[in-house]
This record gives structure tokens, C-alpha cells and sequence, in this order.
């Protein structure tokens, strides 16, 4: 059985050379608004537009508040847009389903289920037969380095593990879209370096389209091929910056990049500009 | 070693002070520890008290049983949804406070002094704290994991009985075990009203034809009932939410 595409068949394509992908996701003037507690209608979204290629990493970009988890929310099909709307290959989204991934900052595992149990979760679902879903999960679990796991439940786990658990887990089922929200954000800085280190390993093998949340400028740089910089109240896009990073990226080697570091201060400086623009008068 | 022997000792220590205070008061409605005991192989070995434990047991089984299968699944409801929700609570807040015993002169009336009506006033004791409980606990699954069973493709249904419910187990249990000495309770009190059958009818005919020591012996019996299947519901209880054990809390240490 076939986990994912094997390395060396992928490292034969680098992002330079692939052909114009067609979008995967296309988000249509989408905005929303929340009903705050005081019953006041709060904008969140406003007239948000971005498409995201097949295969590209893309990372949205923002400080807390401008919307961005929501937009991932309203892609996976969980919160429906108040207005607008989003479409998958061409198909308008109306709901959850198995093409689209989820990875939370909270994990969301199931805690009455061991490691095994979640992973294997996704697949029995979708009609796999028990011992075709073990084997594949077990695959899953080695690649995510939690071999030997198998049998913990997620409470014996640290968050480091749990989030490695909750990726595999969404691996399982084959989705097409990853939408991770904040996933390394409730870790510490260490695990977060090496969970970093290890989806990108793990995305350089199988190049799904993954659309990741984060408020970290270095992750977002370090990851992904697009950044899309959100500003907040209402979230609107900024501006999307084409990351021109060379691929297999390795962290140690990417910190002494001048075009990293460039990047790096580039969006920082934005932001920093943006904000001042926000505190004035 | 001494967890097993303390709670023996306890029994023991609360047995020696009844008998020393039975033989300081000498009075006639207090019988001594070793008198009660004595009468219980009396109580245990006759046919027609066996008939009548029986009929409390099913009684009591039935009542706690329906309860469960009605309340789980409304508890559930409504933690999930607000219009179940706010259908049922006003329902419930005027039943809660209303001691159940209250209500068997008005059950009596319409249902007689039969088993139905007791049966329907065990369960009406038990289906309050499961609701409670089953409700909390279904409010407080986690939506994310609610979300993640979506987009594997659940539906609202399978996500109501395959998340929402194994993911209050341990709330719903808790419920159950406040529930299961409820019914206890309704069941005695119930036969004390409604007198026809069952343990609570041996123990207040016992008090009313002055066997005080039968009346001391049955409240013996009743409480180790009450014990035995608190003892055993634990059992139960413990294995099926293994995984929410505080034993299981300490993480591993590694990322």
C-alpha cells in the first residue's frame, strides 16, 4: 500500500518548473459578520478574493482578530459567509467534507479513541476495510515519528505529539486541501521548530494544496509559496507576496538566506506600517 | 493494605457504637446491633420477603432503565441545540425542585398503587440528574472535534451518537450513578406511600407492628443493596471511560 507519493518522484518537480496549476480554491468576495455578545453586528470579512493554485502551500497572514481562522472555517465548510462564496475545483462549497482537511490549534482529538483509533477514524468512514485502514494508519503514524504510539490515548500525549497525531489523522482520509489553523500555535518553541521542519518534509513528498493560519512572519515565510497579509477590522487582504524560496528548504540553511531575511523584514515592515496608518487620527 | 481494612474497620467501629448506644438507652424501639443482624437470615431465608425484593428490584431496574434510554438521548438534545433546549428547561426547572415522593398521591389517583405508578416516580427521580448531566456534558464537547467528524464525512446524526455522545460518557455516568441512588430512594419511598409490595412495604409493616428489630434489620439490607450496586455501577463506570482517568494525566516528555 501506497502512503503518498514517493520522494524521489516528487523532488523531480520544483515549484519553479510546475506548469500554471489550475485554482483549487477560489474565494469569492466573501465577507462576514459576527453577532457580538452585546448583539451588535461586527464585521469580520470584508470582500475577501484569493485563489489558491492546486499544490500550492499558501499561508494567511495576520495578527489575531482580522479574520483569518474564519476564513479558513468558511473554506472547510464549517461557518457559512454572509456573503460571497467559495468554490473547490469549481464546485461551490456548501458544506464540510473529505476533500477538505482540517488541522486545529486545539488538535480536536478524540479522546476516547487511542492514537490508532483517531488515525484509523477518517478512512473507516469513508468505507475502508479495517485491516486496509490499520496498515495505512500504522504507515501514517511512523512517518509523523509516533511509532510505537499506537496504542496511547491522546491524554498520555504532549501537545507536540497530539498535533502529530491530529495531521496524521487528516492524512488518513486523502484529503485534497489541508486548512490548518494556527496548528504549531499552543507549542512551544522548540516543538514548534521541529513540527515546522517536519510537515514541510512531509508536504515536499505529496504537495497537497495546504492553506495555513498562522501569526508567525518566519513560519509563514519558512513554509509557504504564497503569503497572503491580512489586516483586521474588518480582515481584508493586503497584499499576497509570492515567496521565491528555493525547494527542498532546509531551516538551517534558510536562516542564513539573505532573500529569507528579506522577506522576513519586508512583511514585518508592513505590518509595522499598517498599524501606524491604523493609529492615526 | 490498609485502604481495604479501613473501610471494614469503619462498619465495625459504626456497629460497636450502636451496640454500646442500643445497651445504654434500653429502650424497646432501639434493638442492638447483634439483635438486627440476627434478624436478617429471617428476612433473607423467607420466601414471601424474597418475592417482594424482587418486585422492588424490577421495579427499580425498570424505572432506572427507561430513565436512561429517554434521558440520555434528551440530555444530548439539548446540550446540542438551543431550541430543544429552551423548549424542555422551563419543563424541567418546575419538576427539579418538586420532591418525587410529592407526587405519588397524584399518580396514585390516575395510576393506582400498582407498579406503573411506582415504577413512573423511580423514574421521574432518575431522569432528572441524567438529563442534567447528559446535557452538560454534551454542551461541552468541543466543536473543533465536532467539525473534524465533519469533514470525515459524518453526518449530524452519526455525529450526535458517535462524537457528541461517547464524548459526554463520563458526564453521562456521573448522572447515571446519582441516578441509580435515586432510584433507590424512590423505590423505598414509593412503597412506603403506596403499600402493596417490595422492601420499603416489609420495613414499615415491620414498624408498624413493632418488630423494630426487622425494621433495623431491613435498613441494614437496603443500604448494603444501595452499596453493593453503587460498588458495582463504579466497576462498570471505570472501564467504560478508562481514557478519561486521572491516572492517564501525565503527559509524555516528547515533542
Amino acid at each position: 500500500m501506497t502512503v503518498l507519493p514517493s520522494r524521489s518522484e516528487a523532488r523531480l518537480e520544483p515549484v519553479t518548473a510546475q506548469k500554471p496549476a489550475a485554482a483549487m480554491i477560489e474565494i469569492d468576495h466573501v465577507s462576514h459578520v459576527f453577532q457580538t455578545s452585546a448583539r451588535q453586528d461586527h464585521l469580520a470579512l470584508s470582500e475577501i478574493s484569493l485563489s489558491v493554485a492546486d499544490g500550492a502551500f499558501v499561508s494567511i497572514l495576520g495578527p489575531s482578530g482580522c479574520g483569518k481562522s474564519t476564513l479558513l472555517y468558511i473554506v472547510g465548510g464549517f461557518v457559512q459567509p454572509t456573503q460571497g462564496m467559495v468554490k473547490m475545483k469549481g464546485k461551490a462549497i456548501k458544506g464540510p467534507g473529505p476533500d477538505r482537511g482540517p488541522v486545529f490549534q486545539e488538535f480536536a482529538l478524540f479522546p476516547w479513541k487511542t492514537v490508532l483509533g483517531n488515525v484509523m477514524y477518517g478512512p473507516r468512514q469513508q468505507g475502508a476495510k479495517y485491516a486496509a485502514a490499520e496498515a495505512q494508519s500504522r504507515a501514517l503514524l511512523e512517518m509523523v515519528g509516533l511509532k510505537g504510539f499506537e496504542g496511547f490515548y491522546p491524554k498520555e500525549l504532549s501537545g507536540g505529539m497530539k498535533q502529530r497525531v491530529a495531521l496524521a489523522r487528516t492524512l488518513a482520509y486523502h484529503p485534497e486541501v489541508l486548512l490548518m489553523d494556527e496548528p504549531f500555535g499552543a507549542l512551544d518553541a522548540h516543538t514548534r521548530t521541529r513540527l515546522q521542519n517536519d510537515l514541510l518534509n512531509i508536504w515536499e513528498r505529496d504537495r497537497k494544496t495546504v492553506l495555513f493560519v498562522t501569526h508567525s512572519v518566519e513560519e509563514a515565510v519558512f513554509l509557504s509559496d504564497k503569503v497572503v497579509m491580512m489586516t483586521g477590522s474588518p480582515g481584508r487582504i493586503r497584499q499576497i507576496i509570492d515567496i521565491d524560496l528555493p525547494r527542498p528548504r532546509r531551516r538551517t540553511e534558510l536562516l542564513l538566506d539573505p532573500r529569507y531575511q528579506e522577506y522576513v523584514v519586508e512583511i514585518e515592515r508592513m505590518f509595522d506600517d499598517s498599524d501606524e496608518n491604523e493609529l492615526r487620527p | 493494605m490498609m485502604r481495604r481494612v479501613a473501610p471494614v474497620l469503619a462498619c465495625i467501629g459504626l456497629l460497636l457504637v450502636w451496640q454500646l448506644a442500643s445497651l445504654a438507652l434500653k429502650n424497646d424501639s432501639f434493638p442492638t446491633a447483634l439483635e438486627a443482624i440476627r434478624a436478617i437470615p429471617a428476612i433473607l431465608g423467607d420466601k414471601d420477603s424474597l418475592i417482594n425484593f424482587a418486585a422492588s428490584l424490577r421495579r427499580m431496574a425498570i424505572g432506572f432503565g427507561v430513565a436512561l434510554v429517554v434521558s440520555i438521548p434528551l440530555g444530548l438534545l439539548m446540550g446540542r441545540s438551543r431550541t430543544v433546549a429552551s423548549f424542555f428547561n422551563p419543563l424541567l426547572m418546575v419538576i427539579y425542585p418538586v420532591p418525587k415522593a410529592a407526587l405519588m398521591p397524584i399518580i396514585m389517583l390516575w395510576l393506582g398503587i400498582g407498579d406503573l405508578a411506582k415504577t413512573l416516580v423511580i423514574f421521574l427521580g432518575v431522569s432528572l440528574p441524567v438529563i442534567y448531566h447528559s446535557f452538560e456534558g454534551a454542551k461541552a464537547v468541543e466543536e473543533k472535534m465536532l467539525w473534524s467528524g465533519a469533514a470525515m464525512g459524518l453526518s449530524a446524526a452519526q455525529r450526535m451518537i458517535r462524537i457528541v455522545l461517547p464524548a459526554a460518557l463520563p458526564e453521562i455516568l456521573t448522572g447515571c450513578r446519582t441516578g441509580l441512588v435515586l432510584a433507590l430512594i424512590t423505590m423505598i419511598t414509593s412503597e412506603m406511600i403506596a403499600r402493596q409490595s417490595g422492601a420499603g412495604n416489609i420495613l414499615f409493616n415491620a414498624l408498624d407492628m413493632g418488630q423494630y428489630d426487622t425494621v433495623f434489620a431491613m435498613i441494614i439490607i437496603v443500604g448494603a443493596m444501595g452499596i453493593s450496586l453503587d460498588v458495582l455501577f463504579e466497576r462498570v463506570r471505570a472501564r467504560l471511560v478508562r481514557w478519561s482517568e486521572p491516572q492517564f494525566d501525565i503527559p509524555l516528555s516528547f515533542s
